[in-house]
């Protein structure tokens, strides 16, 4: 007796009890559509924080973190880290493509009689080489700009909303320690759910040089041409700073991948123990799928007689009552899938990063689902085929 | 056919031992029709549930085409039951959820049989006892009568040496009950070996012999009695 026969016998005597068959579903559904949908949610989410946090250009950071007695030697040191003779430095090393320079600074702008604070930052030119600044409004800045040091500003929505209620801005002149700067740009607003609109302004570093009078620059992130090679560039971009400015490990480069690896970890636990929540409701419901197929044996007891009479072996009859549990399991676990699909879905769209259901987590769903049927069908069929088929036969 | 030498059956009822059939000897020949006859509790049923080898005995040996079945293991039972033995049941015992058709199908399932095969036999079946036009029927949409047909063509779609039947007008009328005993008649008439249990003596005579059972033990001076003239009309 073939697997299809058994399975749309087992259908058959389902849609006989829909009601039942569906109360019976609801755990496996609850517990199958729950763990994809976690599943699904944490690779996202840990997809979009790696590439918020991390970024996707390919660039290390370098930091700088003096000992104590270097602090003591120098109270200045921590709080000009870089100097412009370090970045030309950093340039000499042949495998750096880019170097990003950024320094940056929490002040008051005023326009006219309005004032907001903002986070100013002061940028070169291969800053947007690496990060994305996507203008909506206006220009971007350009080589002029970061050559001459131009009176110019790239802001973001949200300063703008703040600053001009929605108004235009572009053309308009702000003040930052009182010396005015043009807007020419306002970016897009930042999409997803993990990037709140914060008030921004970017001007190049030359202007920023002038307007704070410092030569200091807070932030140097490298790019280099191979992405493996990036940690060992940058460890020796860090070596190079700590010969020049006579520190002993003060200059050190962030590891990304410990980051990444770090926030991974994170995400999995909390995918493990929400999974644990899942996995009890799937036990429930597997116990329900049990219980259900005891009550389905009793009842048939006489049908399960008259088969036996008519040929059937044991196995056959234990084959029957699997098939029909795993077939329960299966569609229960197919519906699950489904739903925990569209949650999944959901959440992703409002929050803004990519749903990651993948082809493995519906197979292995399915096939968890099937393991659900066997283990908790296999009680209930071996009940099923261990009983004595004349007095199945004469059962009321 | 059948061979039974002394076989004895007896259940356990608390820590008693209560002995049910009591050393049965009996021969069935090939193509014979064979009536059992016997009051209620006597062991008749015991008896044809040990012959349709749903059952073992406790001690005694049966022989079924000059095999010693009463050793077989319960898959081997199983597949004499498939494919050498037809069961009717005083009660019909037809799957209510299955159509007639359905229910024609289930033995042939067992046998392994392909879907064309089976369609074609479960059709000629019914047409055989004259239900031809109720293959989608359900159980309980027909009438006892077409109940019991049902089970018999259900009995004889693979085509078995031996048709057991426990009681099978039991449960209806005497129009019905003729029926069903001339159909038996038309299958015996074909060569099919019949052994059928009944208490009713207008049944009985449709048999060329009666077995009669008392308190688990055949009645020697009871025998082969067939007097046309008591069959009912
Ligand atoms: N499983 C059983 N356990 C105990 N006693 C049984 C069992 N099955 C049958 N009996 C007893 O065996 C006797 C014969 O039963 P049965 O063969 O069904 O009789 P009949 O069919 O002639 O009416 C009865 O007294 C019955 O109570
Ligand atoms: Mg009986």
């Amino acid at each position: 007796m073939s697997i299809l026969e058994n399975m749309k016998m087992a259908i058959s005597s389902l849609l006989s009890h829909k009601m039942r068959s569906i109360l019976t579903m609801l755990g496996i559904i609850i517990g199958v559509g729950s763990v994809i949908a976690i599943v699904a949610i944490g690779q996202g989410g840990e997809a979009m924080l790696k590439s918020q946090i991390v970024g996707t250009g390919n660039t290390v950071e370098l930091y700088y973190m003096p000992s104590d007695e270097e602090l003591q030697g120098n109270a200045n040191s921590l709080m000009s880290p870089f100097t412009q003779d370090d970045i030309k430095a950093i340039e000499t090393i042949p495998e750096v493509t880019n170097i990003v320079a950024t320094s940056s600074n929490f002040g008051n702008i005023r326009n006219r009689e309005d004032t907001v604070e903002a986070y100013i930052t002061g940028i070169n030119q291969s800053y947007l080489d690496v990060n994305e600044l996507n203008v909506e409004n206006g220009r971007n800045l350009l080589a002029t700009d970061f050559l001459g040091g131009s009176r110019t500003a790239v802001v973001s929505a949200s300063f703008r909303e703040e600053l001009f209620d929605g108004e235009d801005p572009l053309g308009e002149v702000i003040y930052i320690e009182s010396q005015p700067v043009e807007i020419v740009g306002i970016l897009e607003e930042p999409t997803g759910f993990l990037s709140f609109g914060s008030n921004d302004v970017y001007i190049p570093w030359n202007t920023w040089r002038s307007i704070y009078a410092s030569n200091d620059i807070s932030e140097v992130t490298l790019q280099a041409e191979d992405a493996d090679a990036l940690q060992e560039v940058g460890a020796k971009a860090a070596d190079m700073l700590n010969r020049i400015h006579d520190t002993e490990e003060a200059y050190q480069v962030m590891n990304m991948e410990e980051i990444a690896a770090g926030l991974g970890q994170v995400t999995r636990i909390m995918t493990i123990i929400i999974g644990s929540i899942a996995g009890v409701s799937l036990l429930v419901g597997g116990i329900g799928v049990m219980n259900i197929m005891l009550v389905s044996v009793t009842e048939r007891t006489r049908e399960i007689g008259v088969r036996m009479s008519l040929g059937a072996t044991r196995g056959q009859i234990l084959f029957q009552f699997l098939v029909e549990s795993v077939t329960l399991t299966l569609i229960g676990g197919a519906i699950g899938i489904f739903l925990g699909t569209g949650v999944a879905n959901v959440v992703s769209y409002f929050a803004g990063w990519p749903p990651l259901v993948s082809f493995p987590v519906i197979i292995g769903g399915l096939l968890f689902s099937m393991i659900i049927g066997v283990i908790f069908g296999i009680l209930p069929a071996n009940k099923a085929s261990s009983l004595d088929p004349i007095e199945s036969l004469r059962y009321e | 056919m059948i061979r039974l030498e002394s076989i004895r059956k007896s259940y356990k009822l608390g820590k008693e031992d209560v002995d049910v059939l009591k050393g049965i000897d009996l021969t069935i020949n090939k193509g014979e029709f064979t009536a059992i006859m016997g009051p209620s509790g006597s062991g008749k049923s015991t008896i044809m549930n040990i012959i349709g080898c749903l059952d073992r005995p406790s001690s005694g040996d049966y022989f079924l085409n000059e095999k010693l079945v009463s050793e077989y293991d319960d898959k081997a039972l199983a597949r004499v039951r498939n494919q050498s033995i037809g069961f009717v049941f005083q009660q019909f015992q037809l799957l209510p959820r299955l159509n007639a058709w359905k229910n024609v199908e289930l033995p042939m399932i067992y046998a392994g049989l392909k879907k064309k095969e089976r369609e074609k036999r479960a059709k000629e079946a019914l047409e055989k006892v004259g239900l031809a036009d109720r293959m989608y029927h359900l159980p309980n949409e027909l009438s006892g009568g077409q109940k019991q047909r049902v089970a018999i063509a259900r009995a004889i779609v693979n085509q078995p040496d031996l048709i057991l039947a426990d009681e099978p007008t039991g449960a209806l009328d005497t129009k019905t009950s003729v029926q069903i005993m001339e159909l038996f008649t038309m299958l015996n008439l074909e060569g099919t070996t019949i052994v059928m249990v009944t208490h009713e003596q207008e049944v009985a005579v449709y048999a060329q012999r009666q077995i009669h059972v008392r308190d688990g033990l055949l009645n020697r001076n009871k025998q082969v009695v067939v007097d046309e003239g008591e069959k009912l009309q």
